[in-house]
């Protein structure tokens, strides 16, 4: 077990374990881009629900202390879902679906400026459900918005069972590519993303997402 | 004077744009009809099209707020409302530079039927932390309250009709939050918004023929409502009136109602309406047949006041 998963589940055992395994599969998505992001470039976590991995990222980064990890939901302490004006949080979340149109907002506007910099957007899989992340699926690609970099956490889970049980997702990687995405398919660990990352960024004229499936 | 709510609109984001560089608008494929293909027209490089996805639109209004940008978004009221729980939990919960104009609003949009009627924007809309509501009487106060709510920062609803606007001020002087006082009288309170203002000095008319001297404000900033002009010229009158286009239940009716019962209890009627509409080849045949024309609000006021 690594440092983080040991303190995720440490703070996540007096709540009830809130989100613990859509956070344990979100820990390398979010090291990976937290640690690769850019001064100017923004991060949107659109499966809001992961906030536990979000902070334990902060504590590895030495943005926040282990005492404040534990404040975690507690009534004046880290809120259960991010919120705007935490550390590289530029937008609430915790309704599903919306981050991906965001980030089309702030792509479009960095555009307009003549600005080079990237949103990267973490979706769950279950949040896929959403009609509207479909909805700015369209708008990234109709706009060729290549500085948008979305990561999938395809850990095959939702809440209340497997993804392809509840709603099928599958074949998702095709879903994507019908919508004009390139779409690059690796497993969900450390390495694998940043090479993915890596390529994605290679990439002009197209959105890309990546889709990081949980294999352990 | 007969203007239309969308022209002024229209041309008036024009206008702003010239000087406002950080102004940008999104559209969910109504430019046509919400008149912002002008500023499409003016501005193609500041215009955003998203297709028929309200709830896209207003997160990606989102996100030019977030940076830096002040985007306009615009939609039928009917189907603006669709992004409710975009507009709640991203635009109002992290209090973003966004501005929504809704156009279409009431029963204006008499052809399309109850589908494009939208009664229940206000209710919707006055009740979210952070966001001001504001319903323009005519054209001229489009353009001056459009440009108060660019340069104020954080969330605006703004409430527009279609094209039925008669011509309430001539240069009008209305501050977002300020009530305006358009005629003073003792005998009964008339608080009206949108097109119900035009409505209200009609009544008021017809009140004085018959020895009632009717005040009438419009009160086009429904949130946060100015309170105090309410209660200043609440306190002479037995009976408070108000008029709107929209549902009597959480709208201006609601809100004047919430306040006077807390702060100087008065007897509140409210004119509004309680159902979904109706298509209609005409608008005020529409207005007629839910109790709205200045007539048929006097015949109300008789028979409840008498």
């Amino acid at each position: 077990m690594s440092e983080a998963v040991f303190r995720l589940r440490n703070m996540l055992e007096r709540v009830n374990n809130f989100h613990l395994s859509s956070s344990e599969t979100c820990l390398d998505i979010l090291s990976a881009v937290l640690e690769r992001k850019g001064e100017e470039d923004v991060v949107i976590l659109s499966k809001g629900h992961s906030a536990p991995a979000f902070y334990v990222t902060l504590h590895e980064m030495g943005f926040i202390t282990w005492e404040e990890l534990l404040t975690f939901a507690d009534i004046d302490g880290l809120p259960s879902h991010v919120a705007r004006g935490l550390p590289f949080i530029e937008v609430s979340s915790g309704s599903l679906g919306q981050g991906l149109s965001v980030a089309n907002g702030i792509a479009l506007a960095k555009r307009a400026d003549g600005k080079g910099e990237k949103v990267y957007v973490i979706l769950g899989d279950g949040e896929l459900d959403e009609g509207q992340v479909w909805e700015a699926a369209m708008t990234a690609s109709h706009y060729g918005l290549d500085n948008v970099i979305a990561i999938v956490d395809r850990n095959y889970f939702q809440l209340t069972g497997g993804t392809e049980e509840t709603l099928r997702k599958e074949p998702l990687a095709d879903k994507w590519r019908a919508f004009g995405w390139t779409v690059i398919e690796v497993p969900n660990e450390r390495s694998a993303i940043e090479t993915a990352l890596d390529y994605a960024e290679r990439i002009k004229g197209r959105p890309k997402v990546i889709i990081a499936r949980w294999e352990k | 004077m007969i203007e239309s709510f969308r022209e002024a609109f229209g041309r008036t984001l024009v206008e702003i744009g010239r000087e406002e560089l950080k102004l940008v608008v999104l559209d969910a494929d109504v430019k046509s009809s919400t008149r912002t293909s002008y500023f499409e027209k003016a501005f193609p490089n500041r215009f955003f099209q998203v297709g028929i996805s309200e709830q896209d639109m207003v997160s990606t209004a989102a996100g030019f707020a977030i940076a830096g940008k002040i985007p306009v978004a615009s939609a039928f009221a009917s189907f603006l409302m669709r992004a409710w729980e975009q507009i709640r939990n991203t635009v109002a919960r992290d209090n973003l530079n966004v501005k929504l104009v809704s156009t279409h609003s009431g029963f204006s949009d008499y052809l399309d039927g109850s589908s494009h009627q939208c009664l229940e924007d206000v209710a919707l809309m006055r009740v979210l932390p952070n966001m001001r509501v504001i319903v323009p009487a005519d054209a001229p106060s489009v353009e001056v309250l459009l440009r108060e709510a660019v340069k104020l920062e954080g969330p605006v609803y703004m409430r527009l009709g279609r094209d039925y606007a008669p011509r309430v001020y001539e240069r009008p002087k209305l501050k977002i939050g300020k009530a305006s006082i358009l005629r003073k009288g003792n005998d009964v309170l008339l608080i009206a918004n949108g097109v119900m203002v035009s409505v209200a000095l009609k009544v008021a008319d017809t009140l004085e023929d018959k020895g009632m001297r009717a005040a009438v404000a419009d009160f086009h900033t429904v949130k946060p409502l100015d309170e105090e002009t309410l209660l200043r010229m609440a306190s002479p009158v037995d009976v408070v009136v108000t008029l709107e286009e929209h549902s009597i239940y959480g709208g201006l009716g609601g809100a004047v109602a919430e306040v006077l019962s807390e702060r100087m209890p008065r007897r509140v009627i409210r004119i509004g309406t309680t159902q979904f509409g109706r298509s209609s080849r005409d608008y005020l045949s529409l207005l007629d047949r839910y109790g709205l024309t200045a007539e048929k609000v006097v015949r109300r006021l008789e028979e409840v006041v008498a």
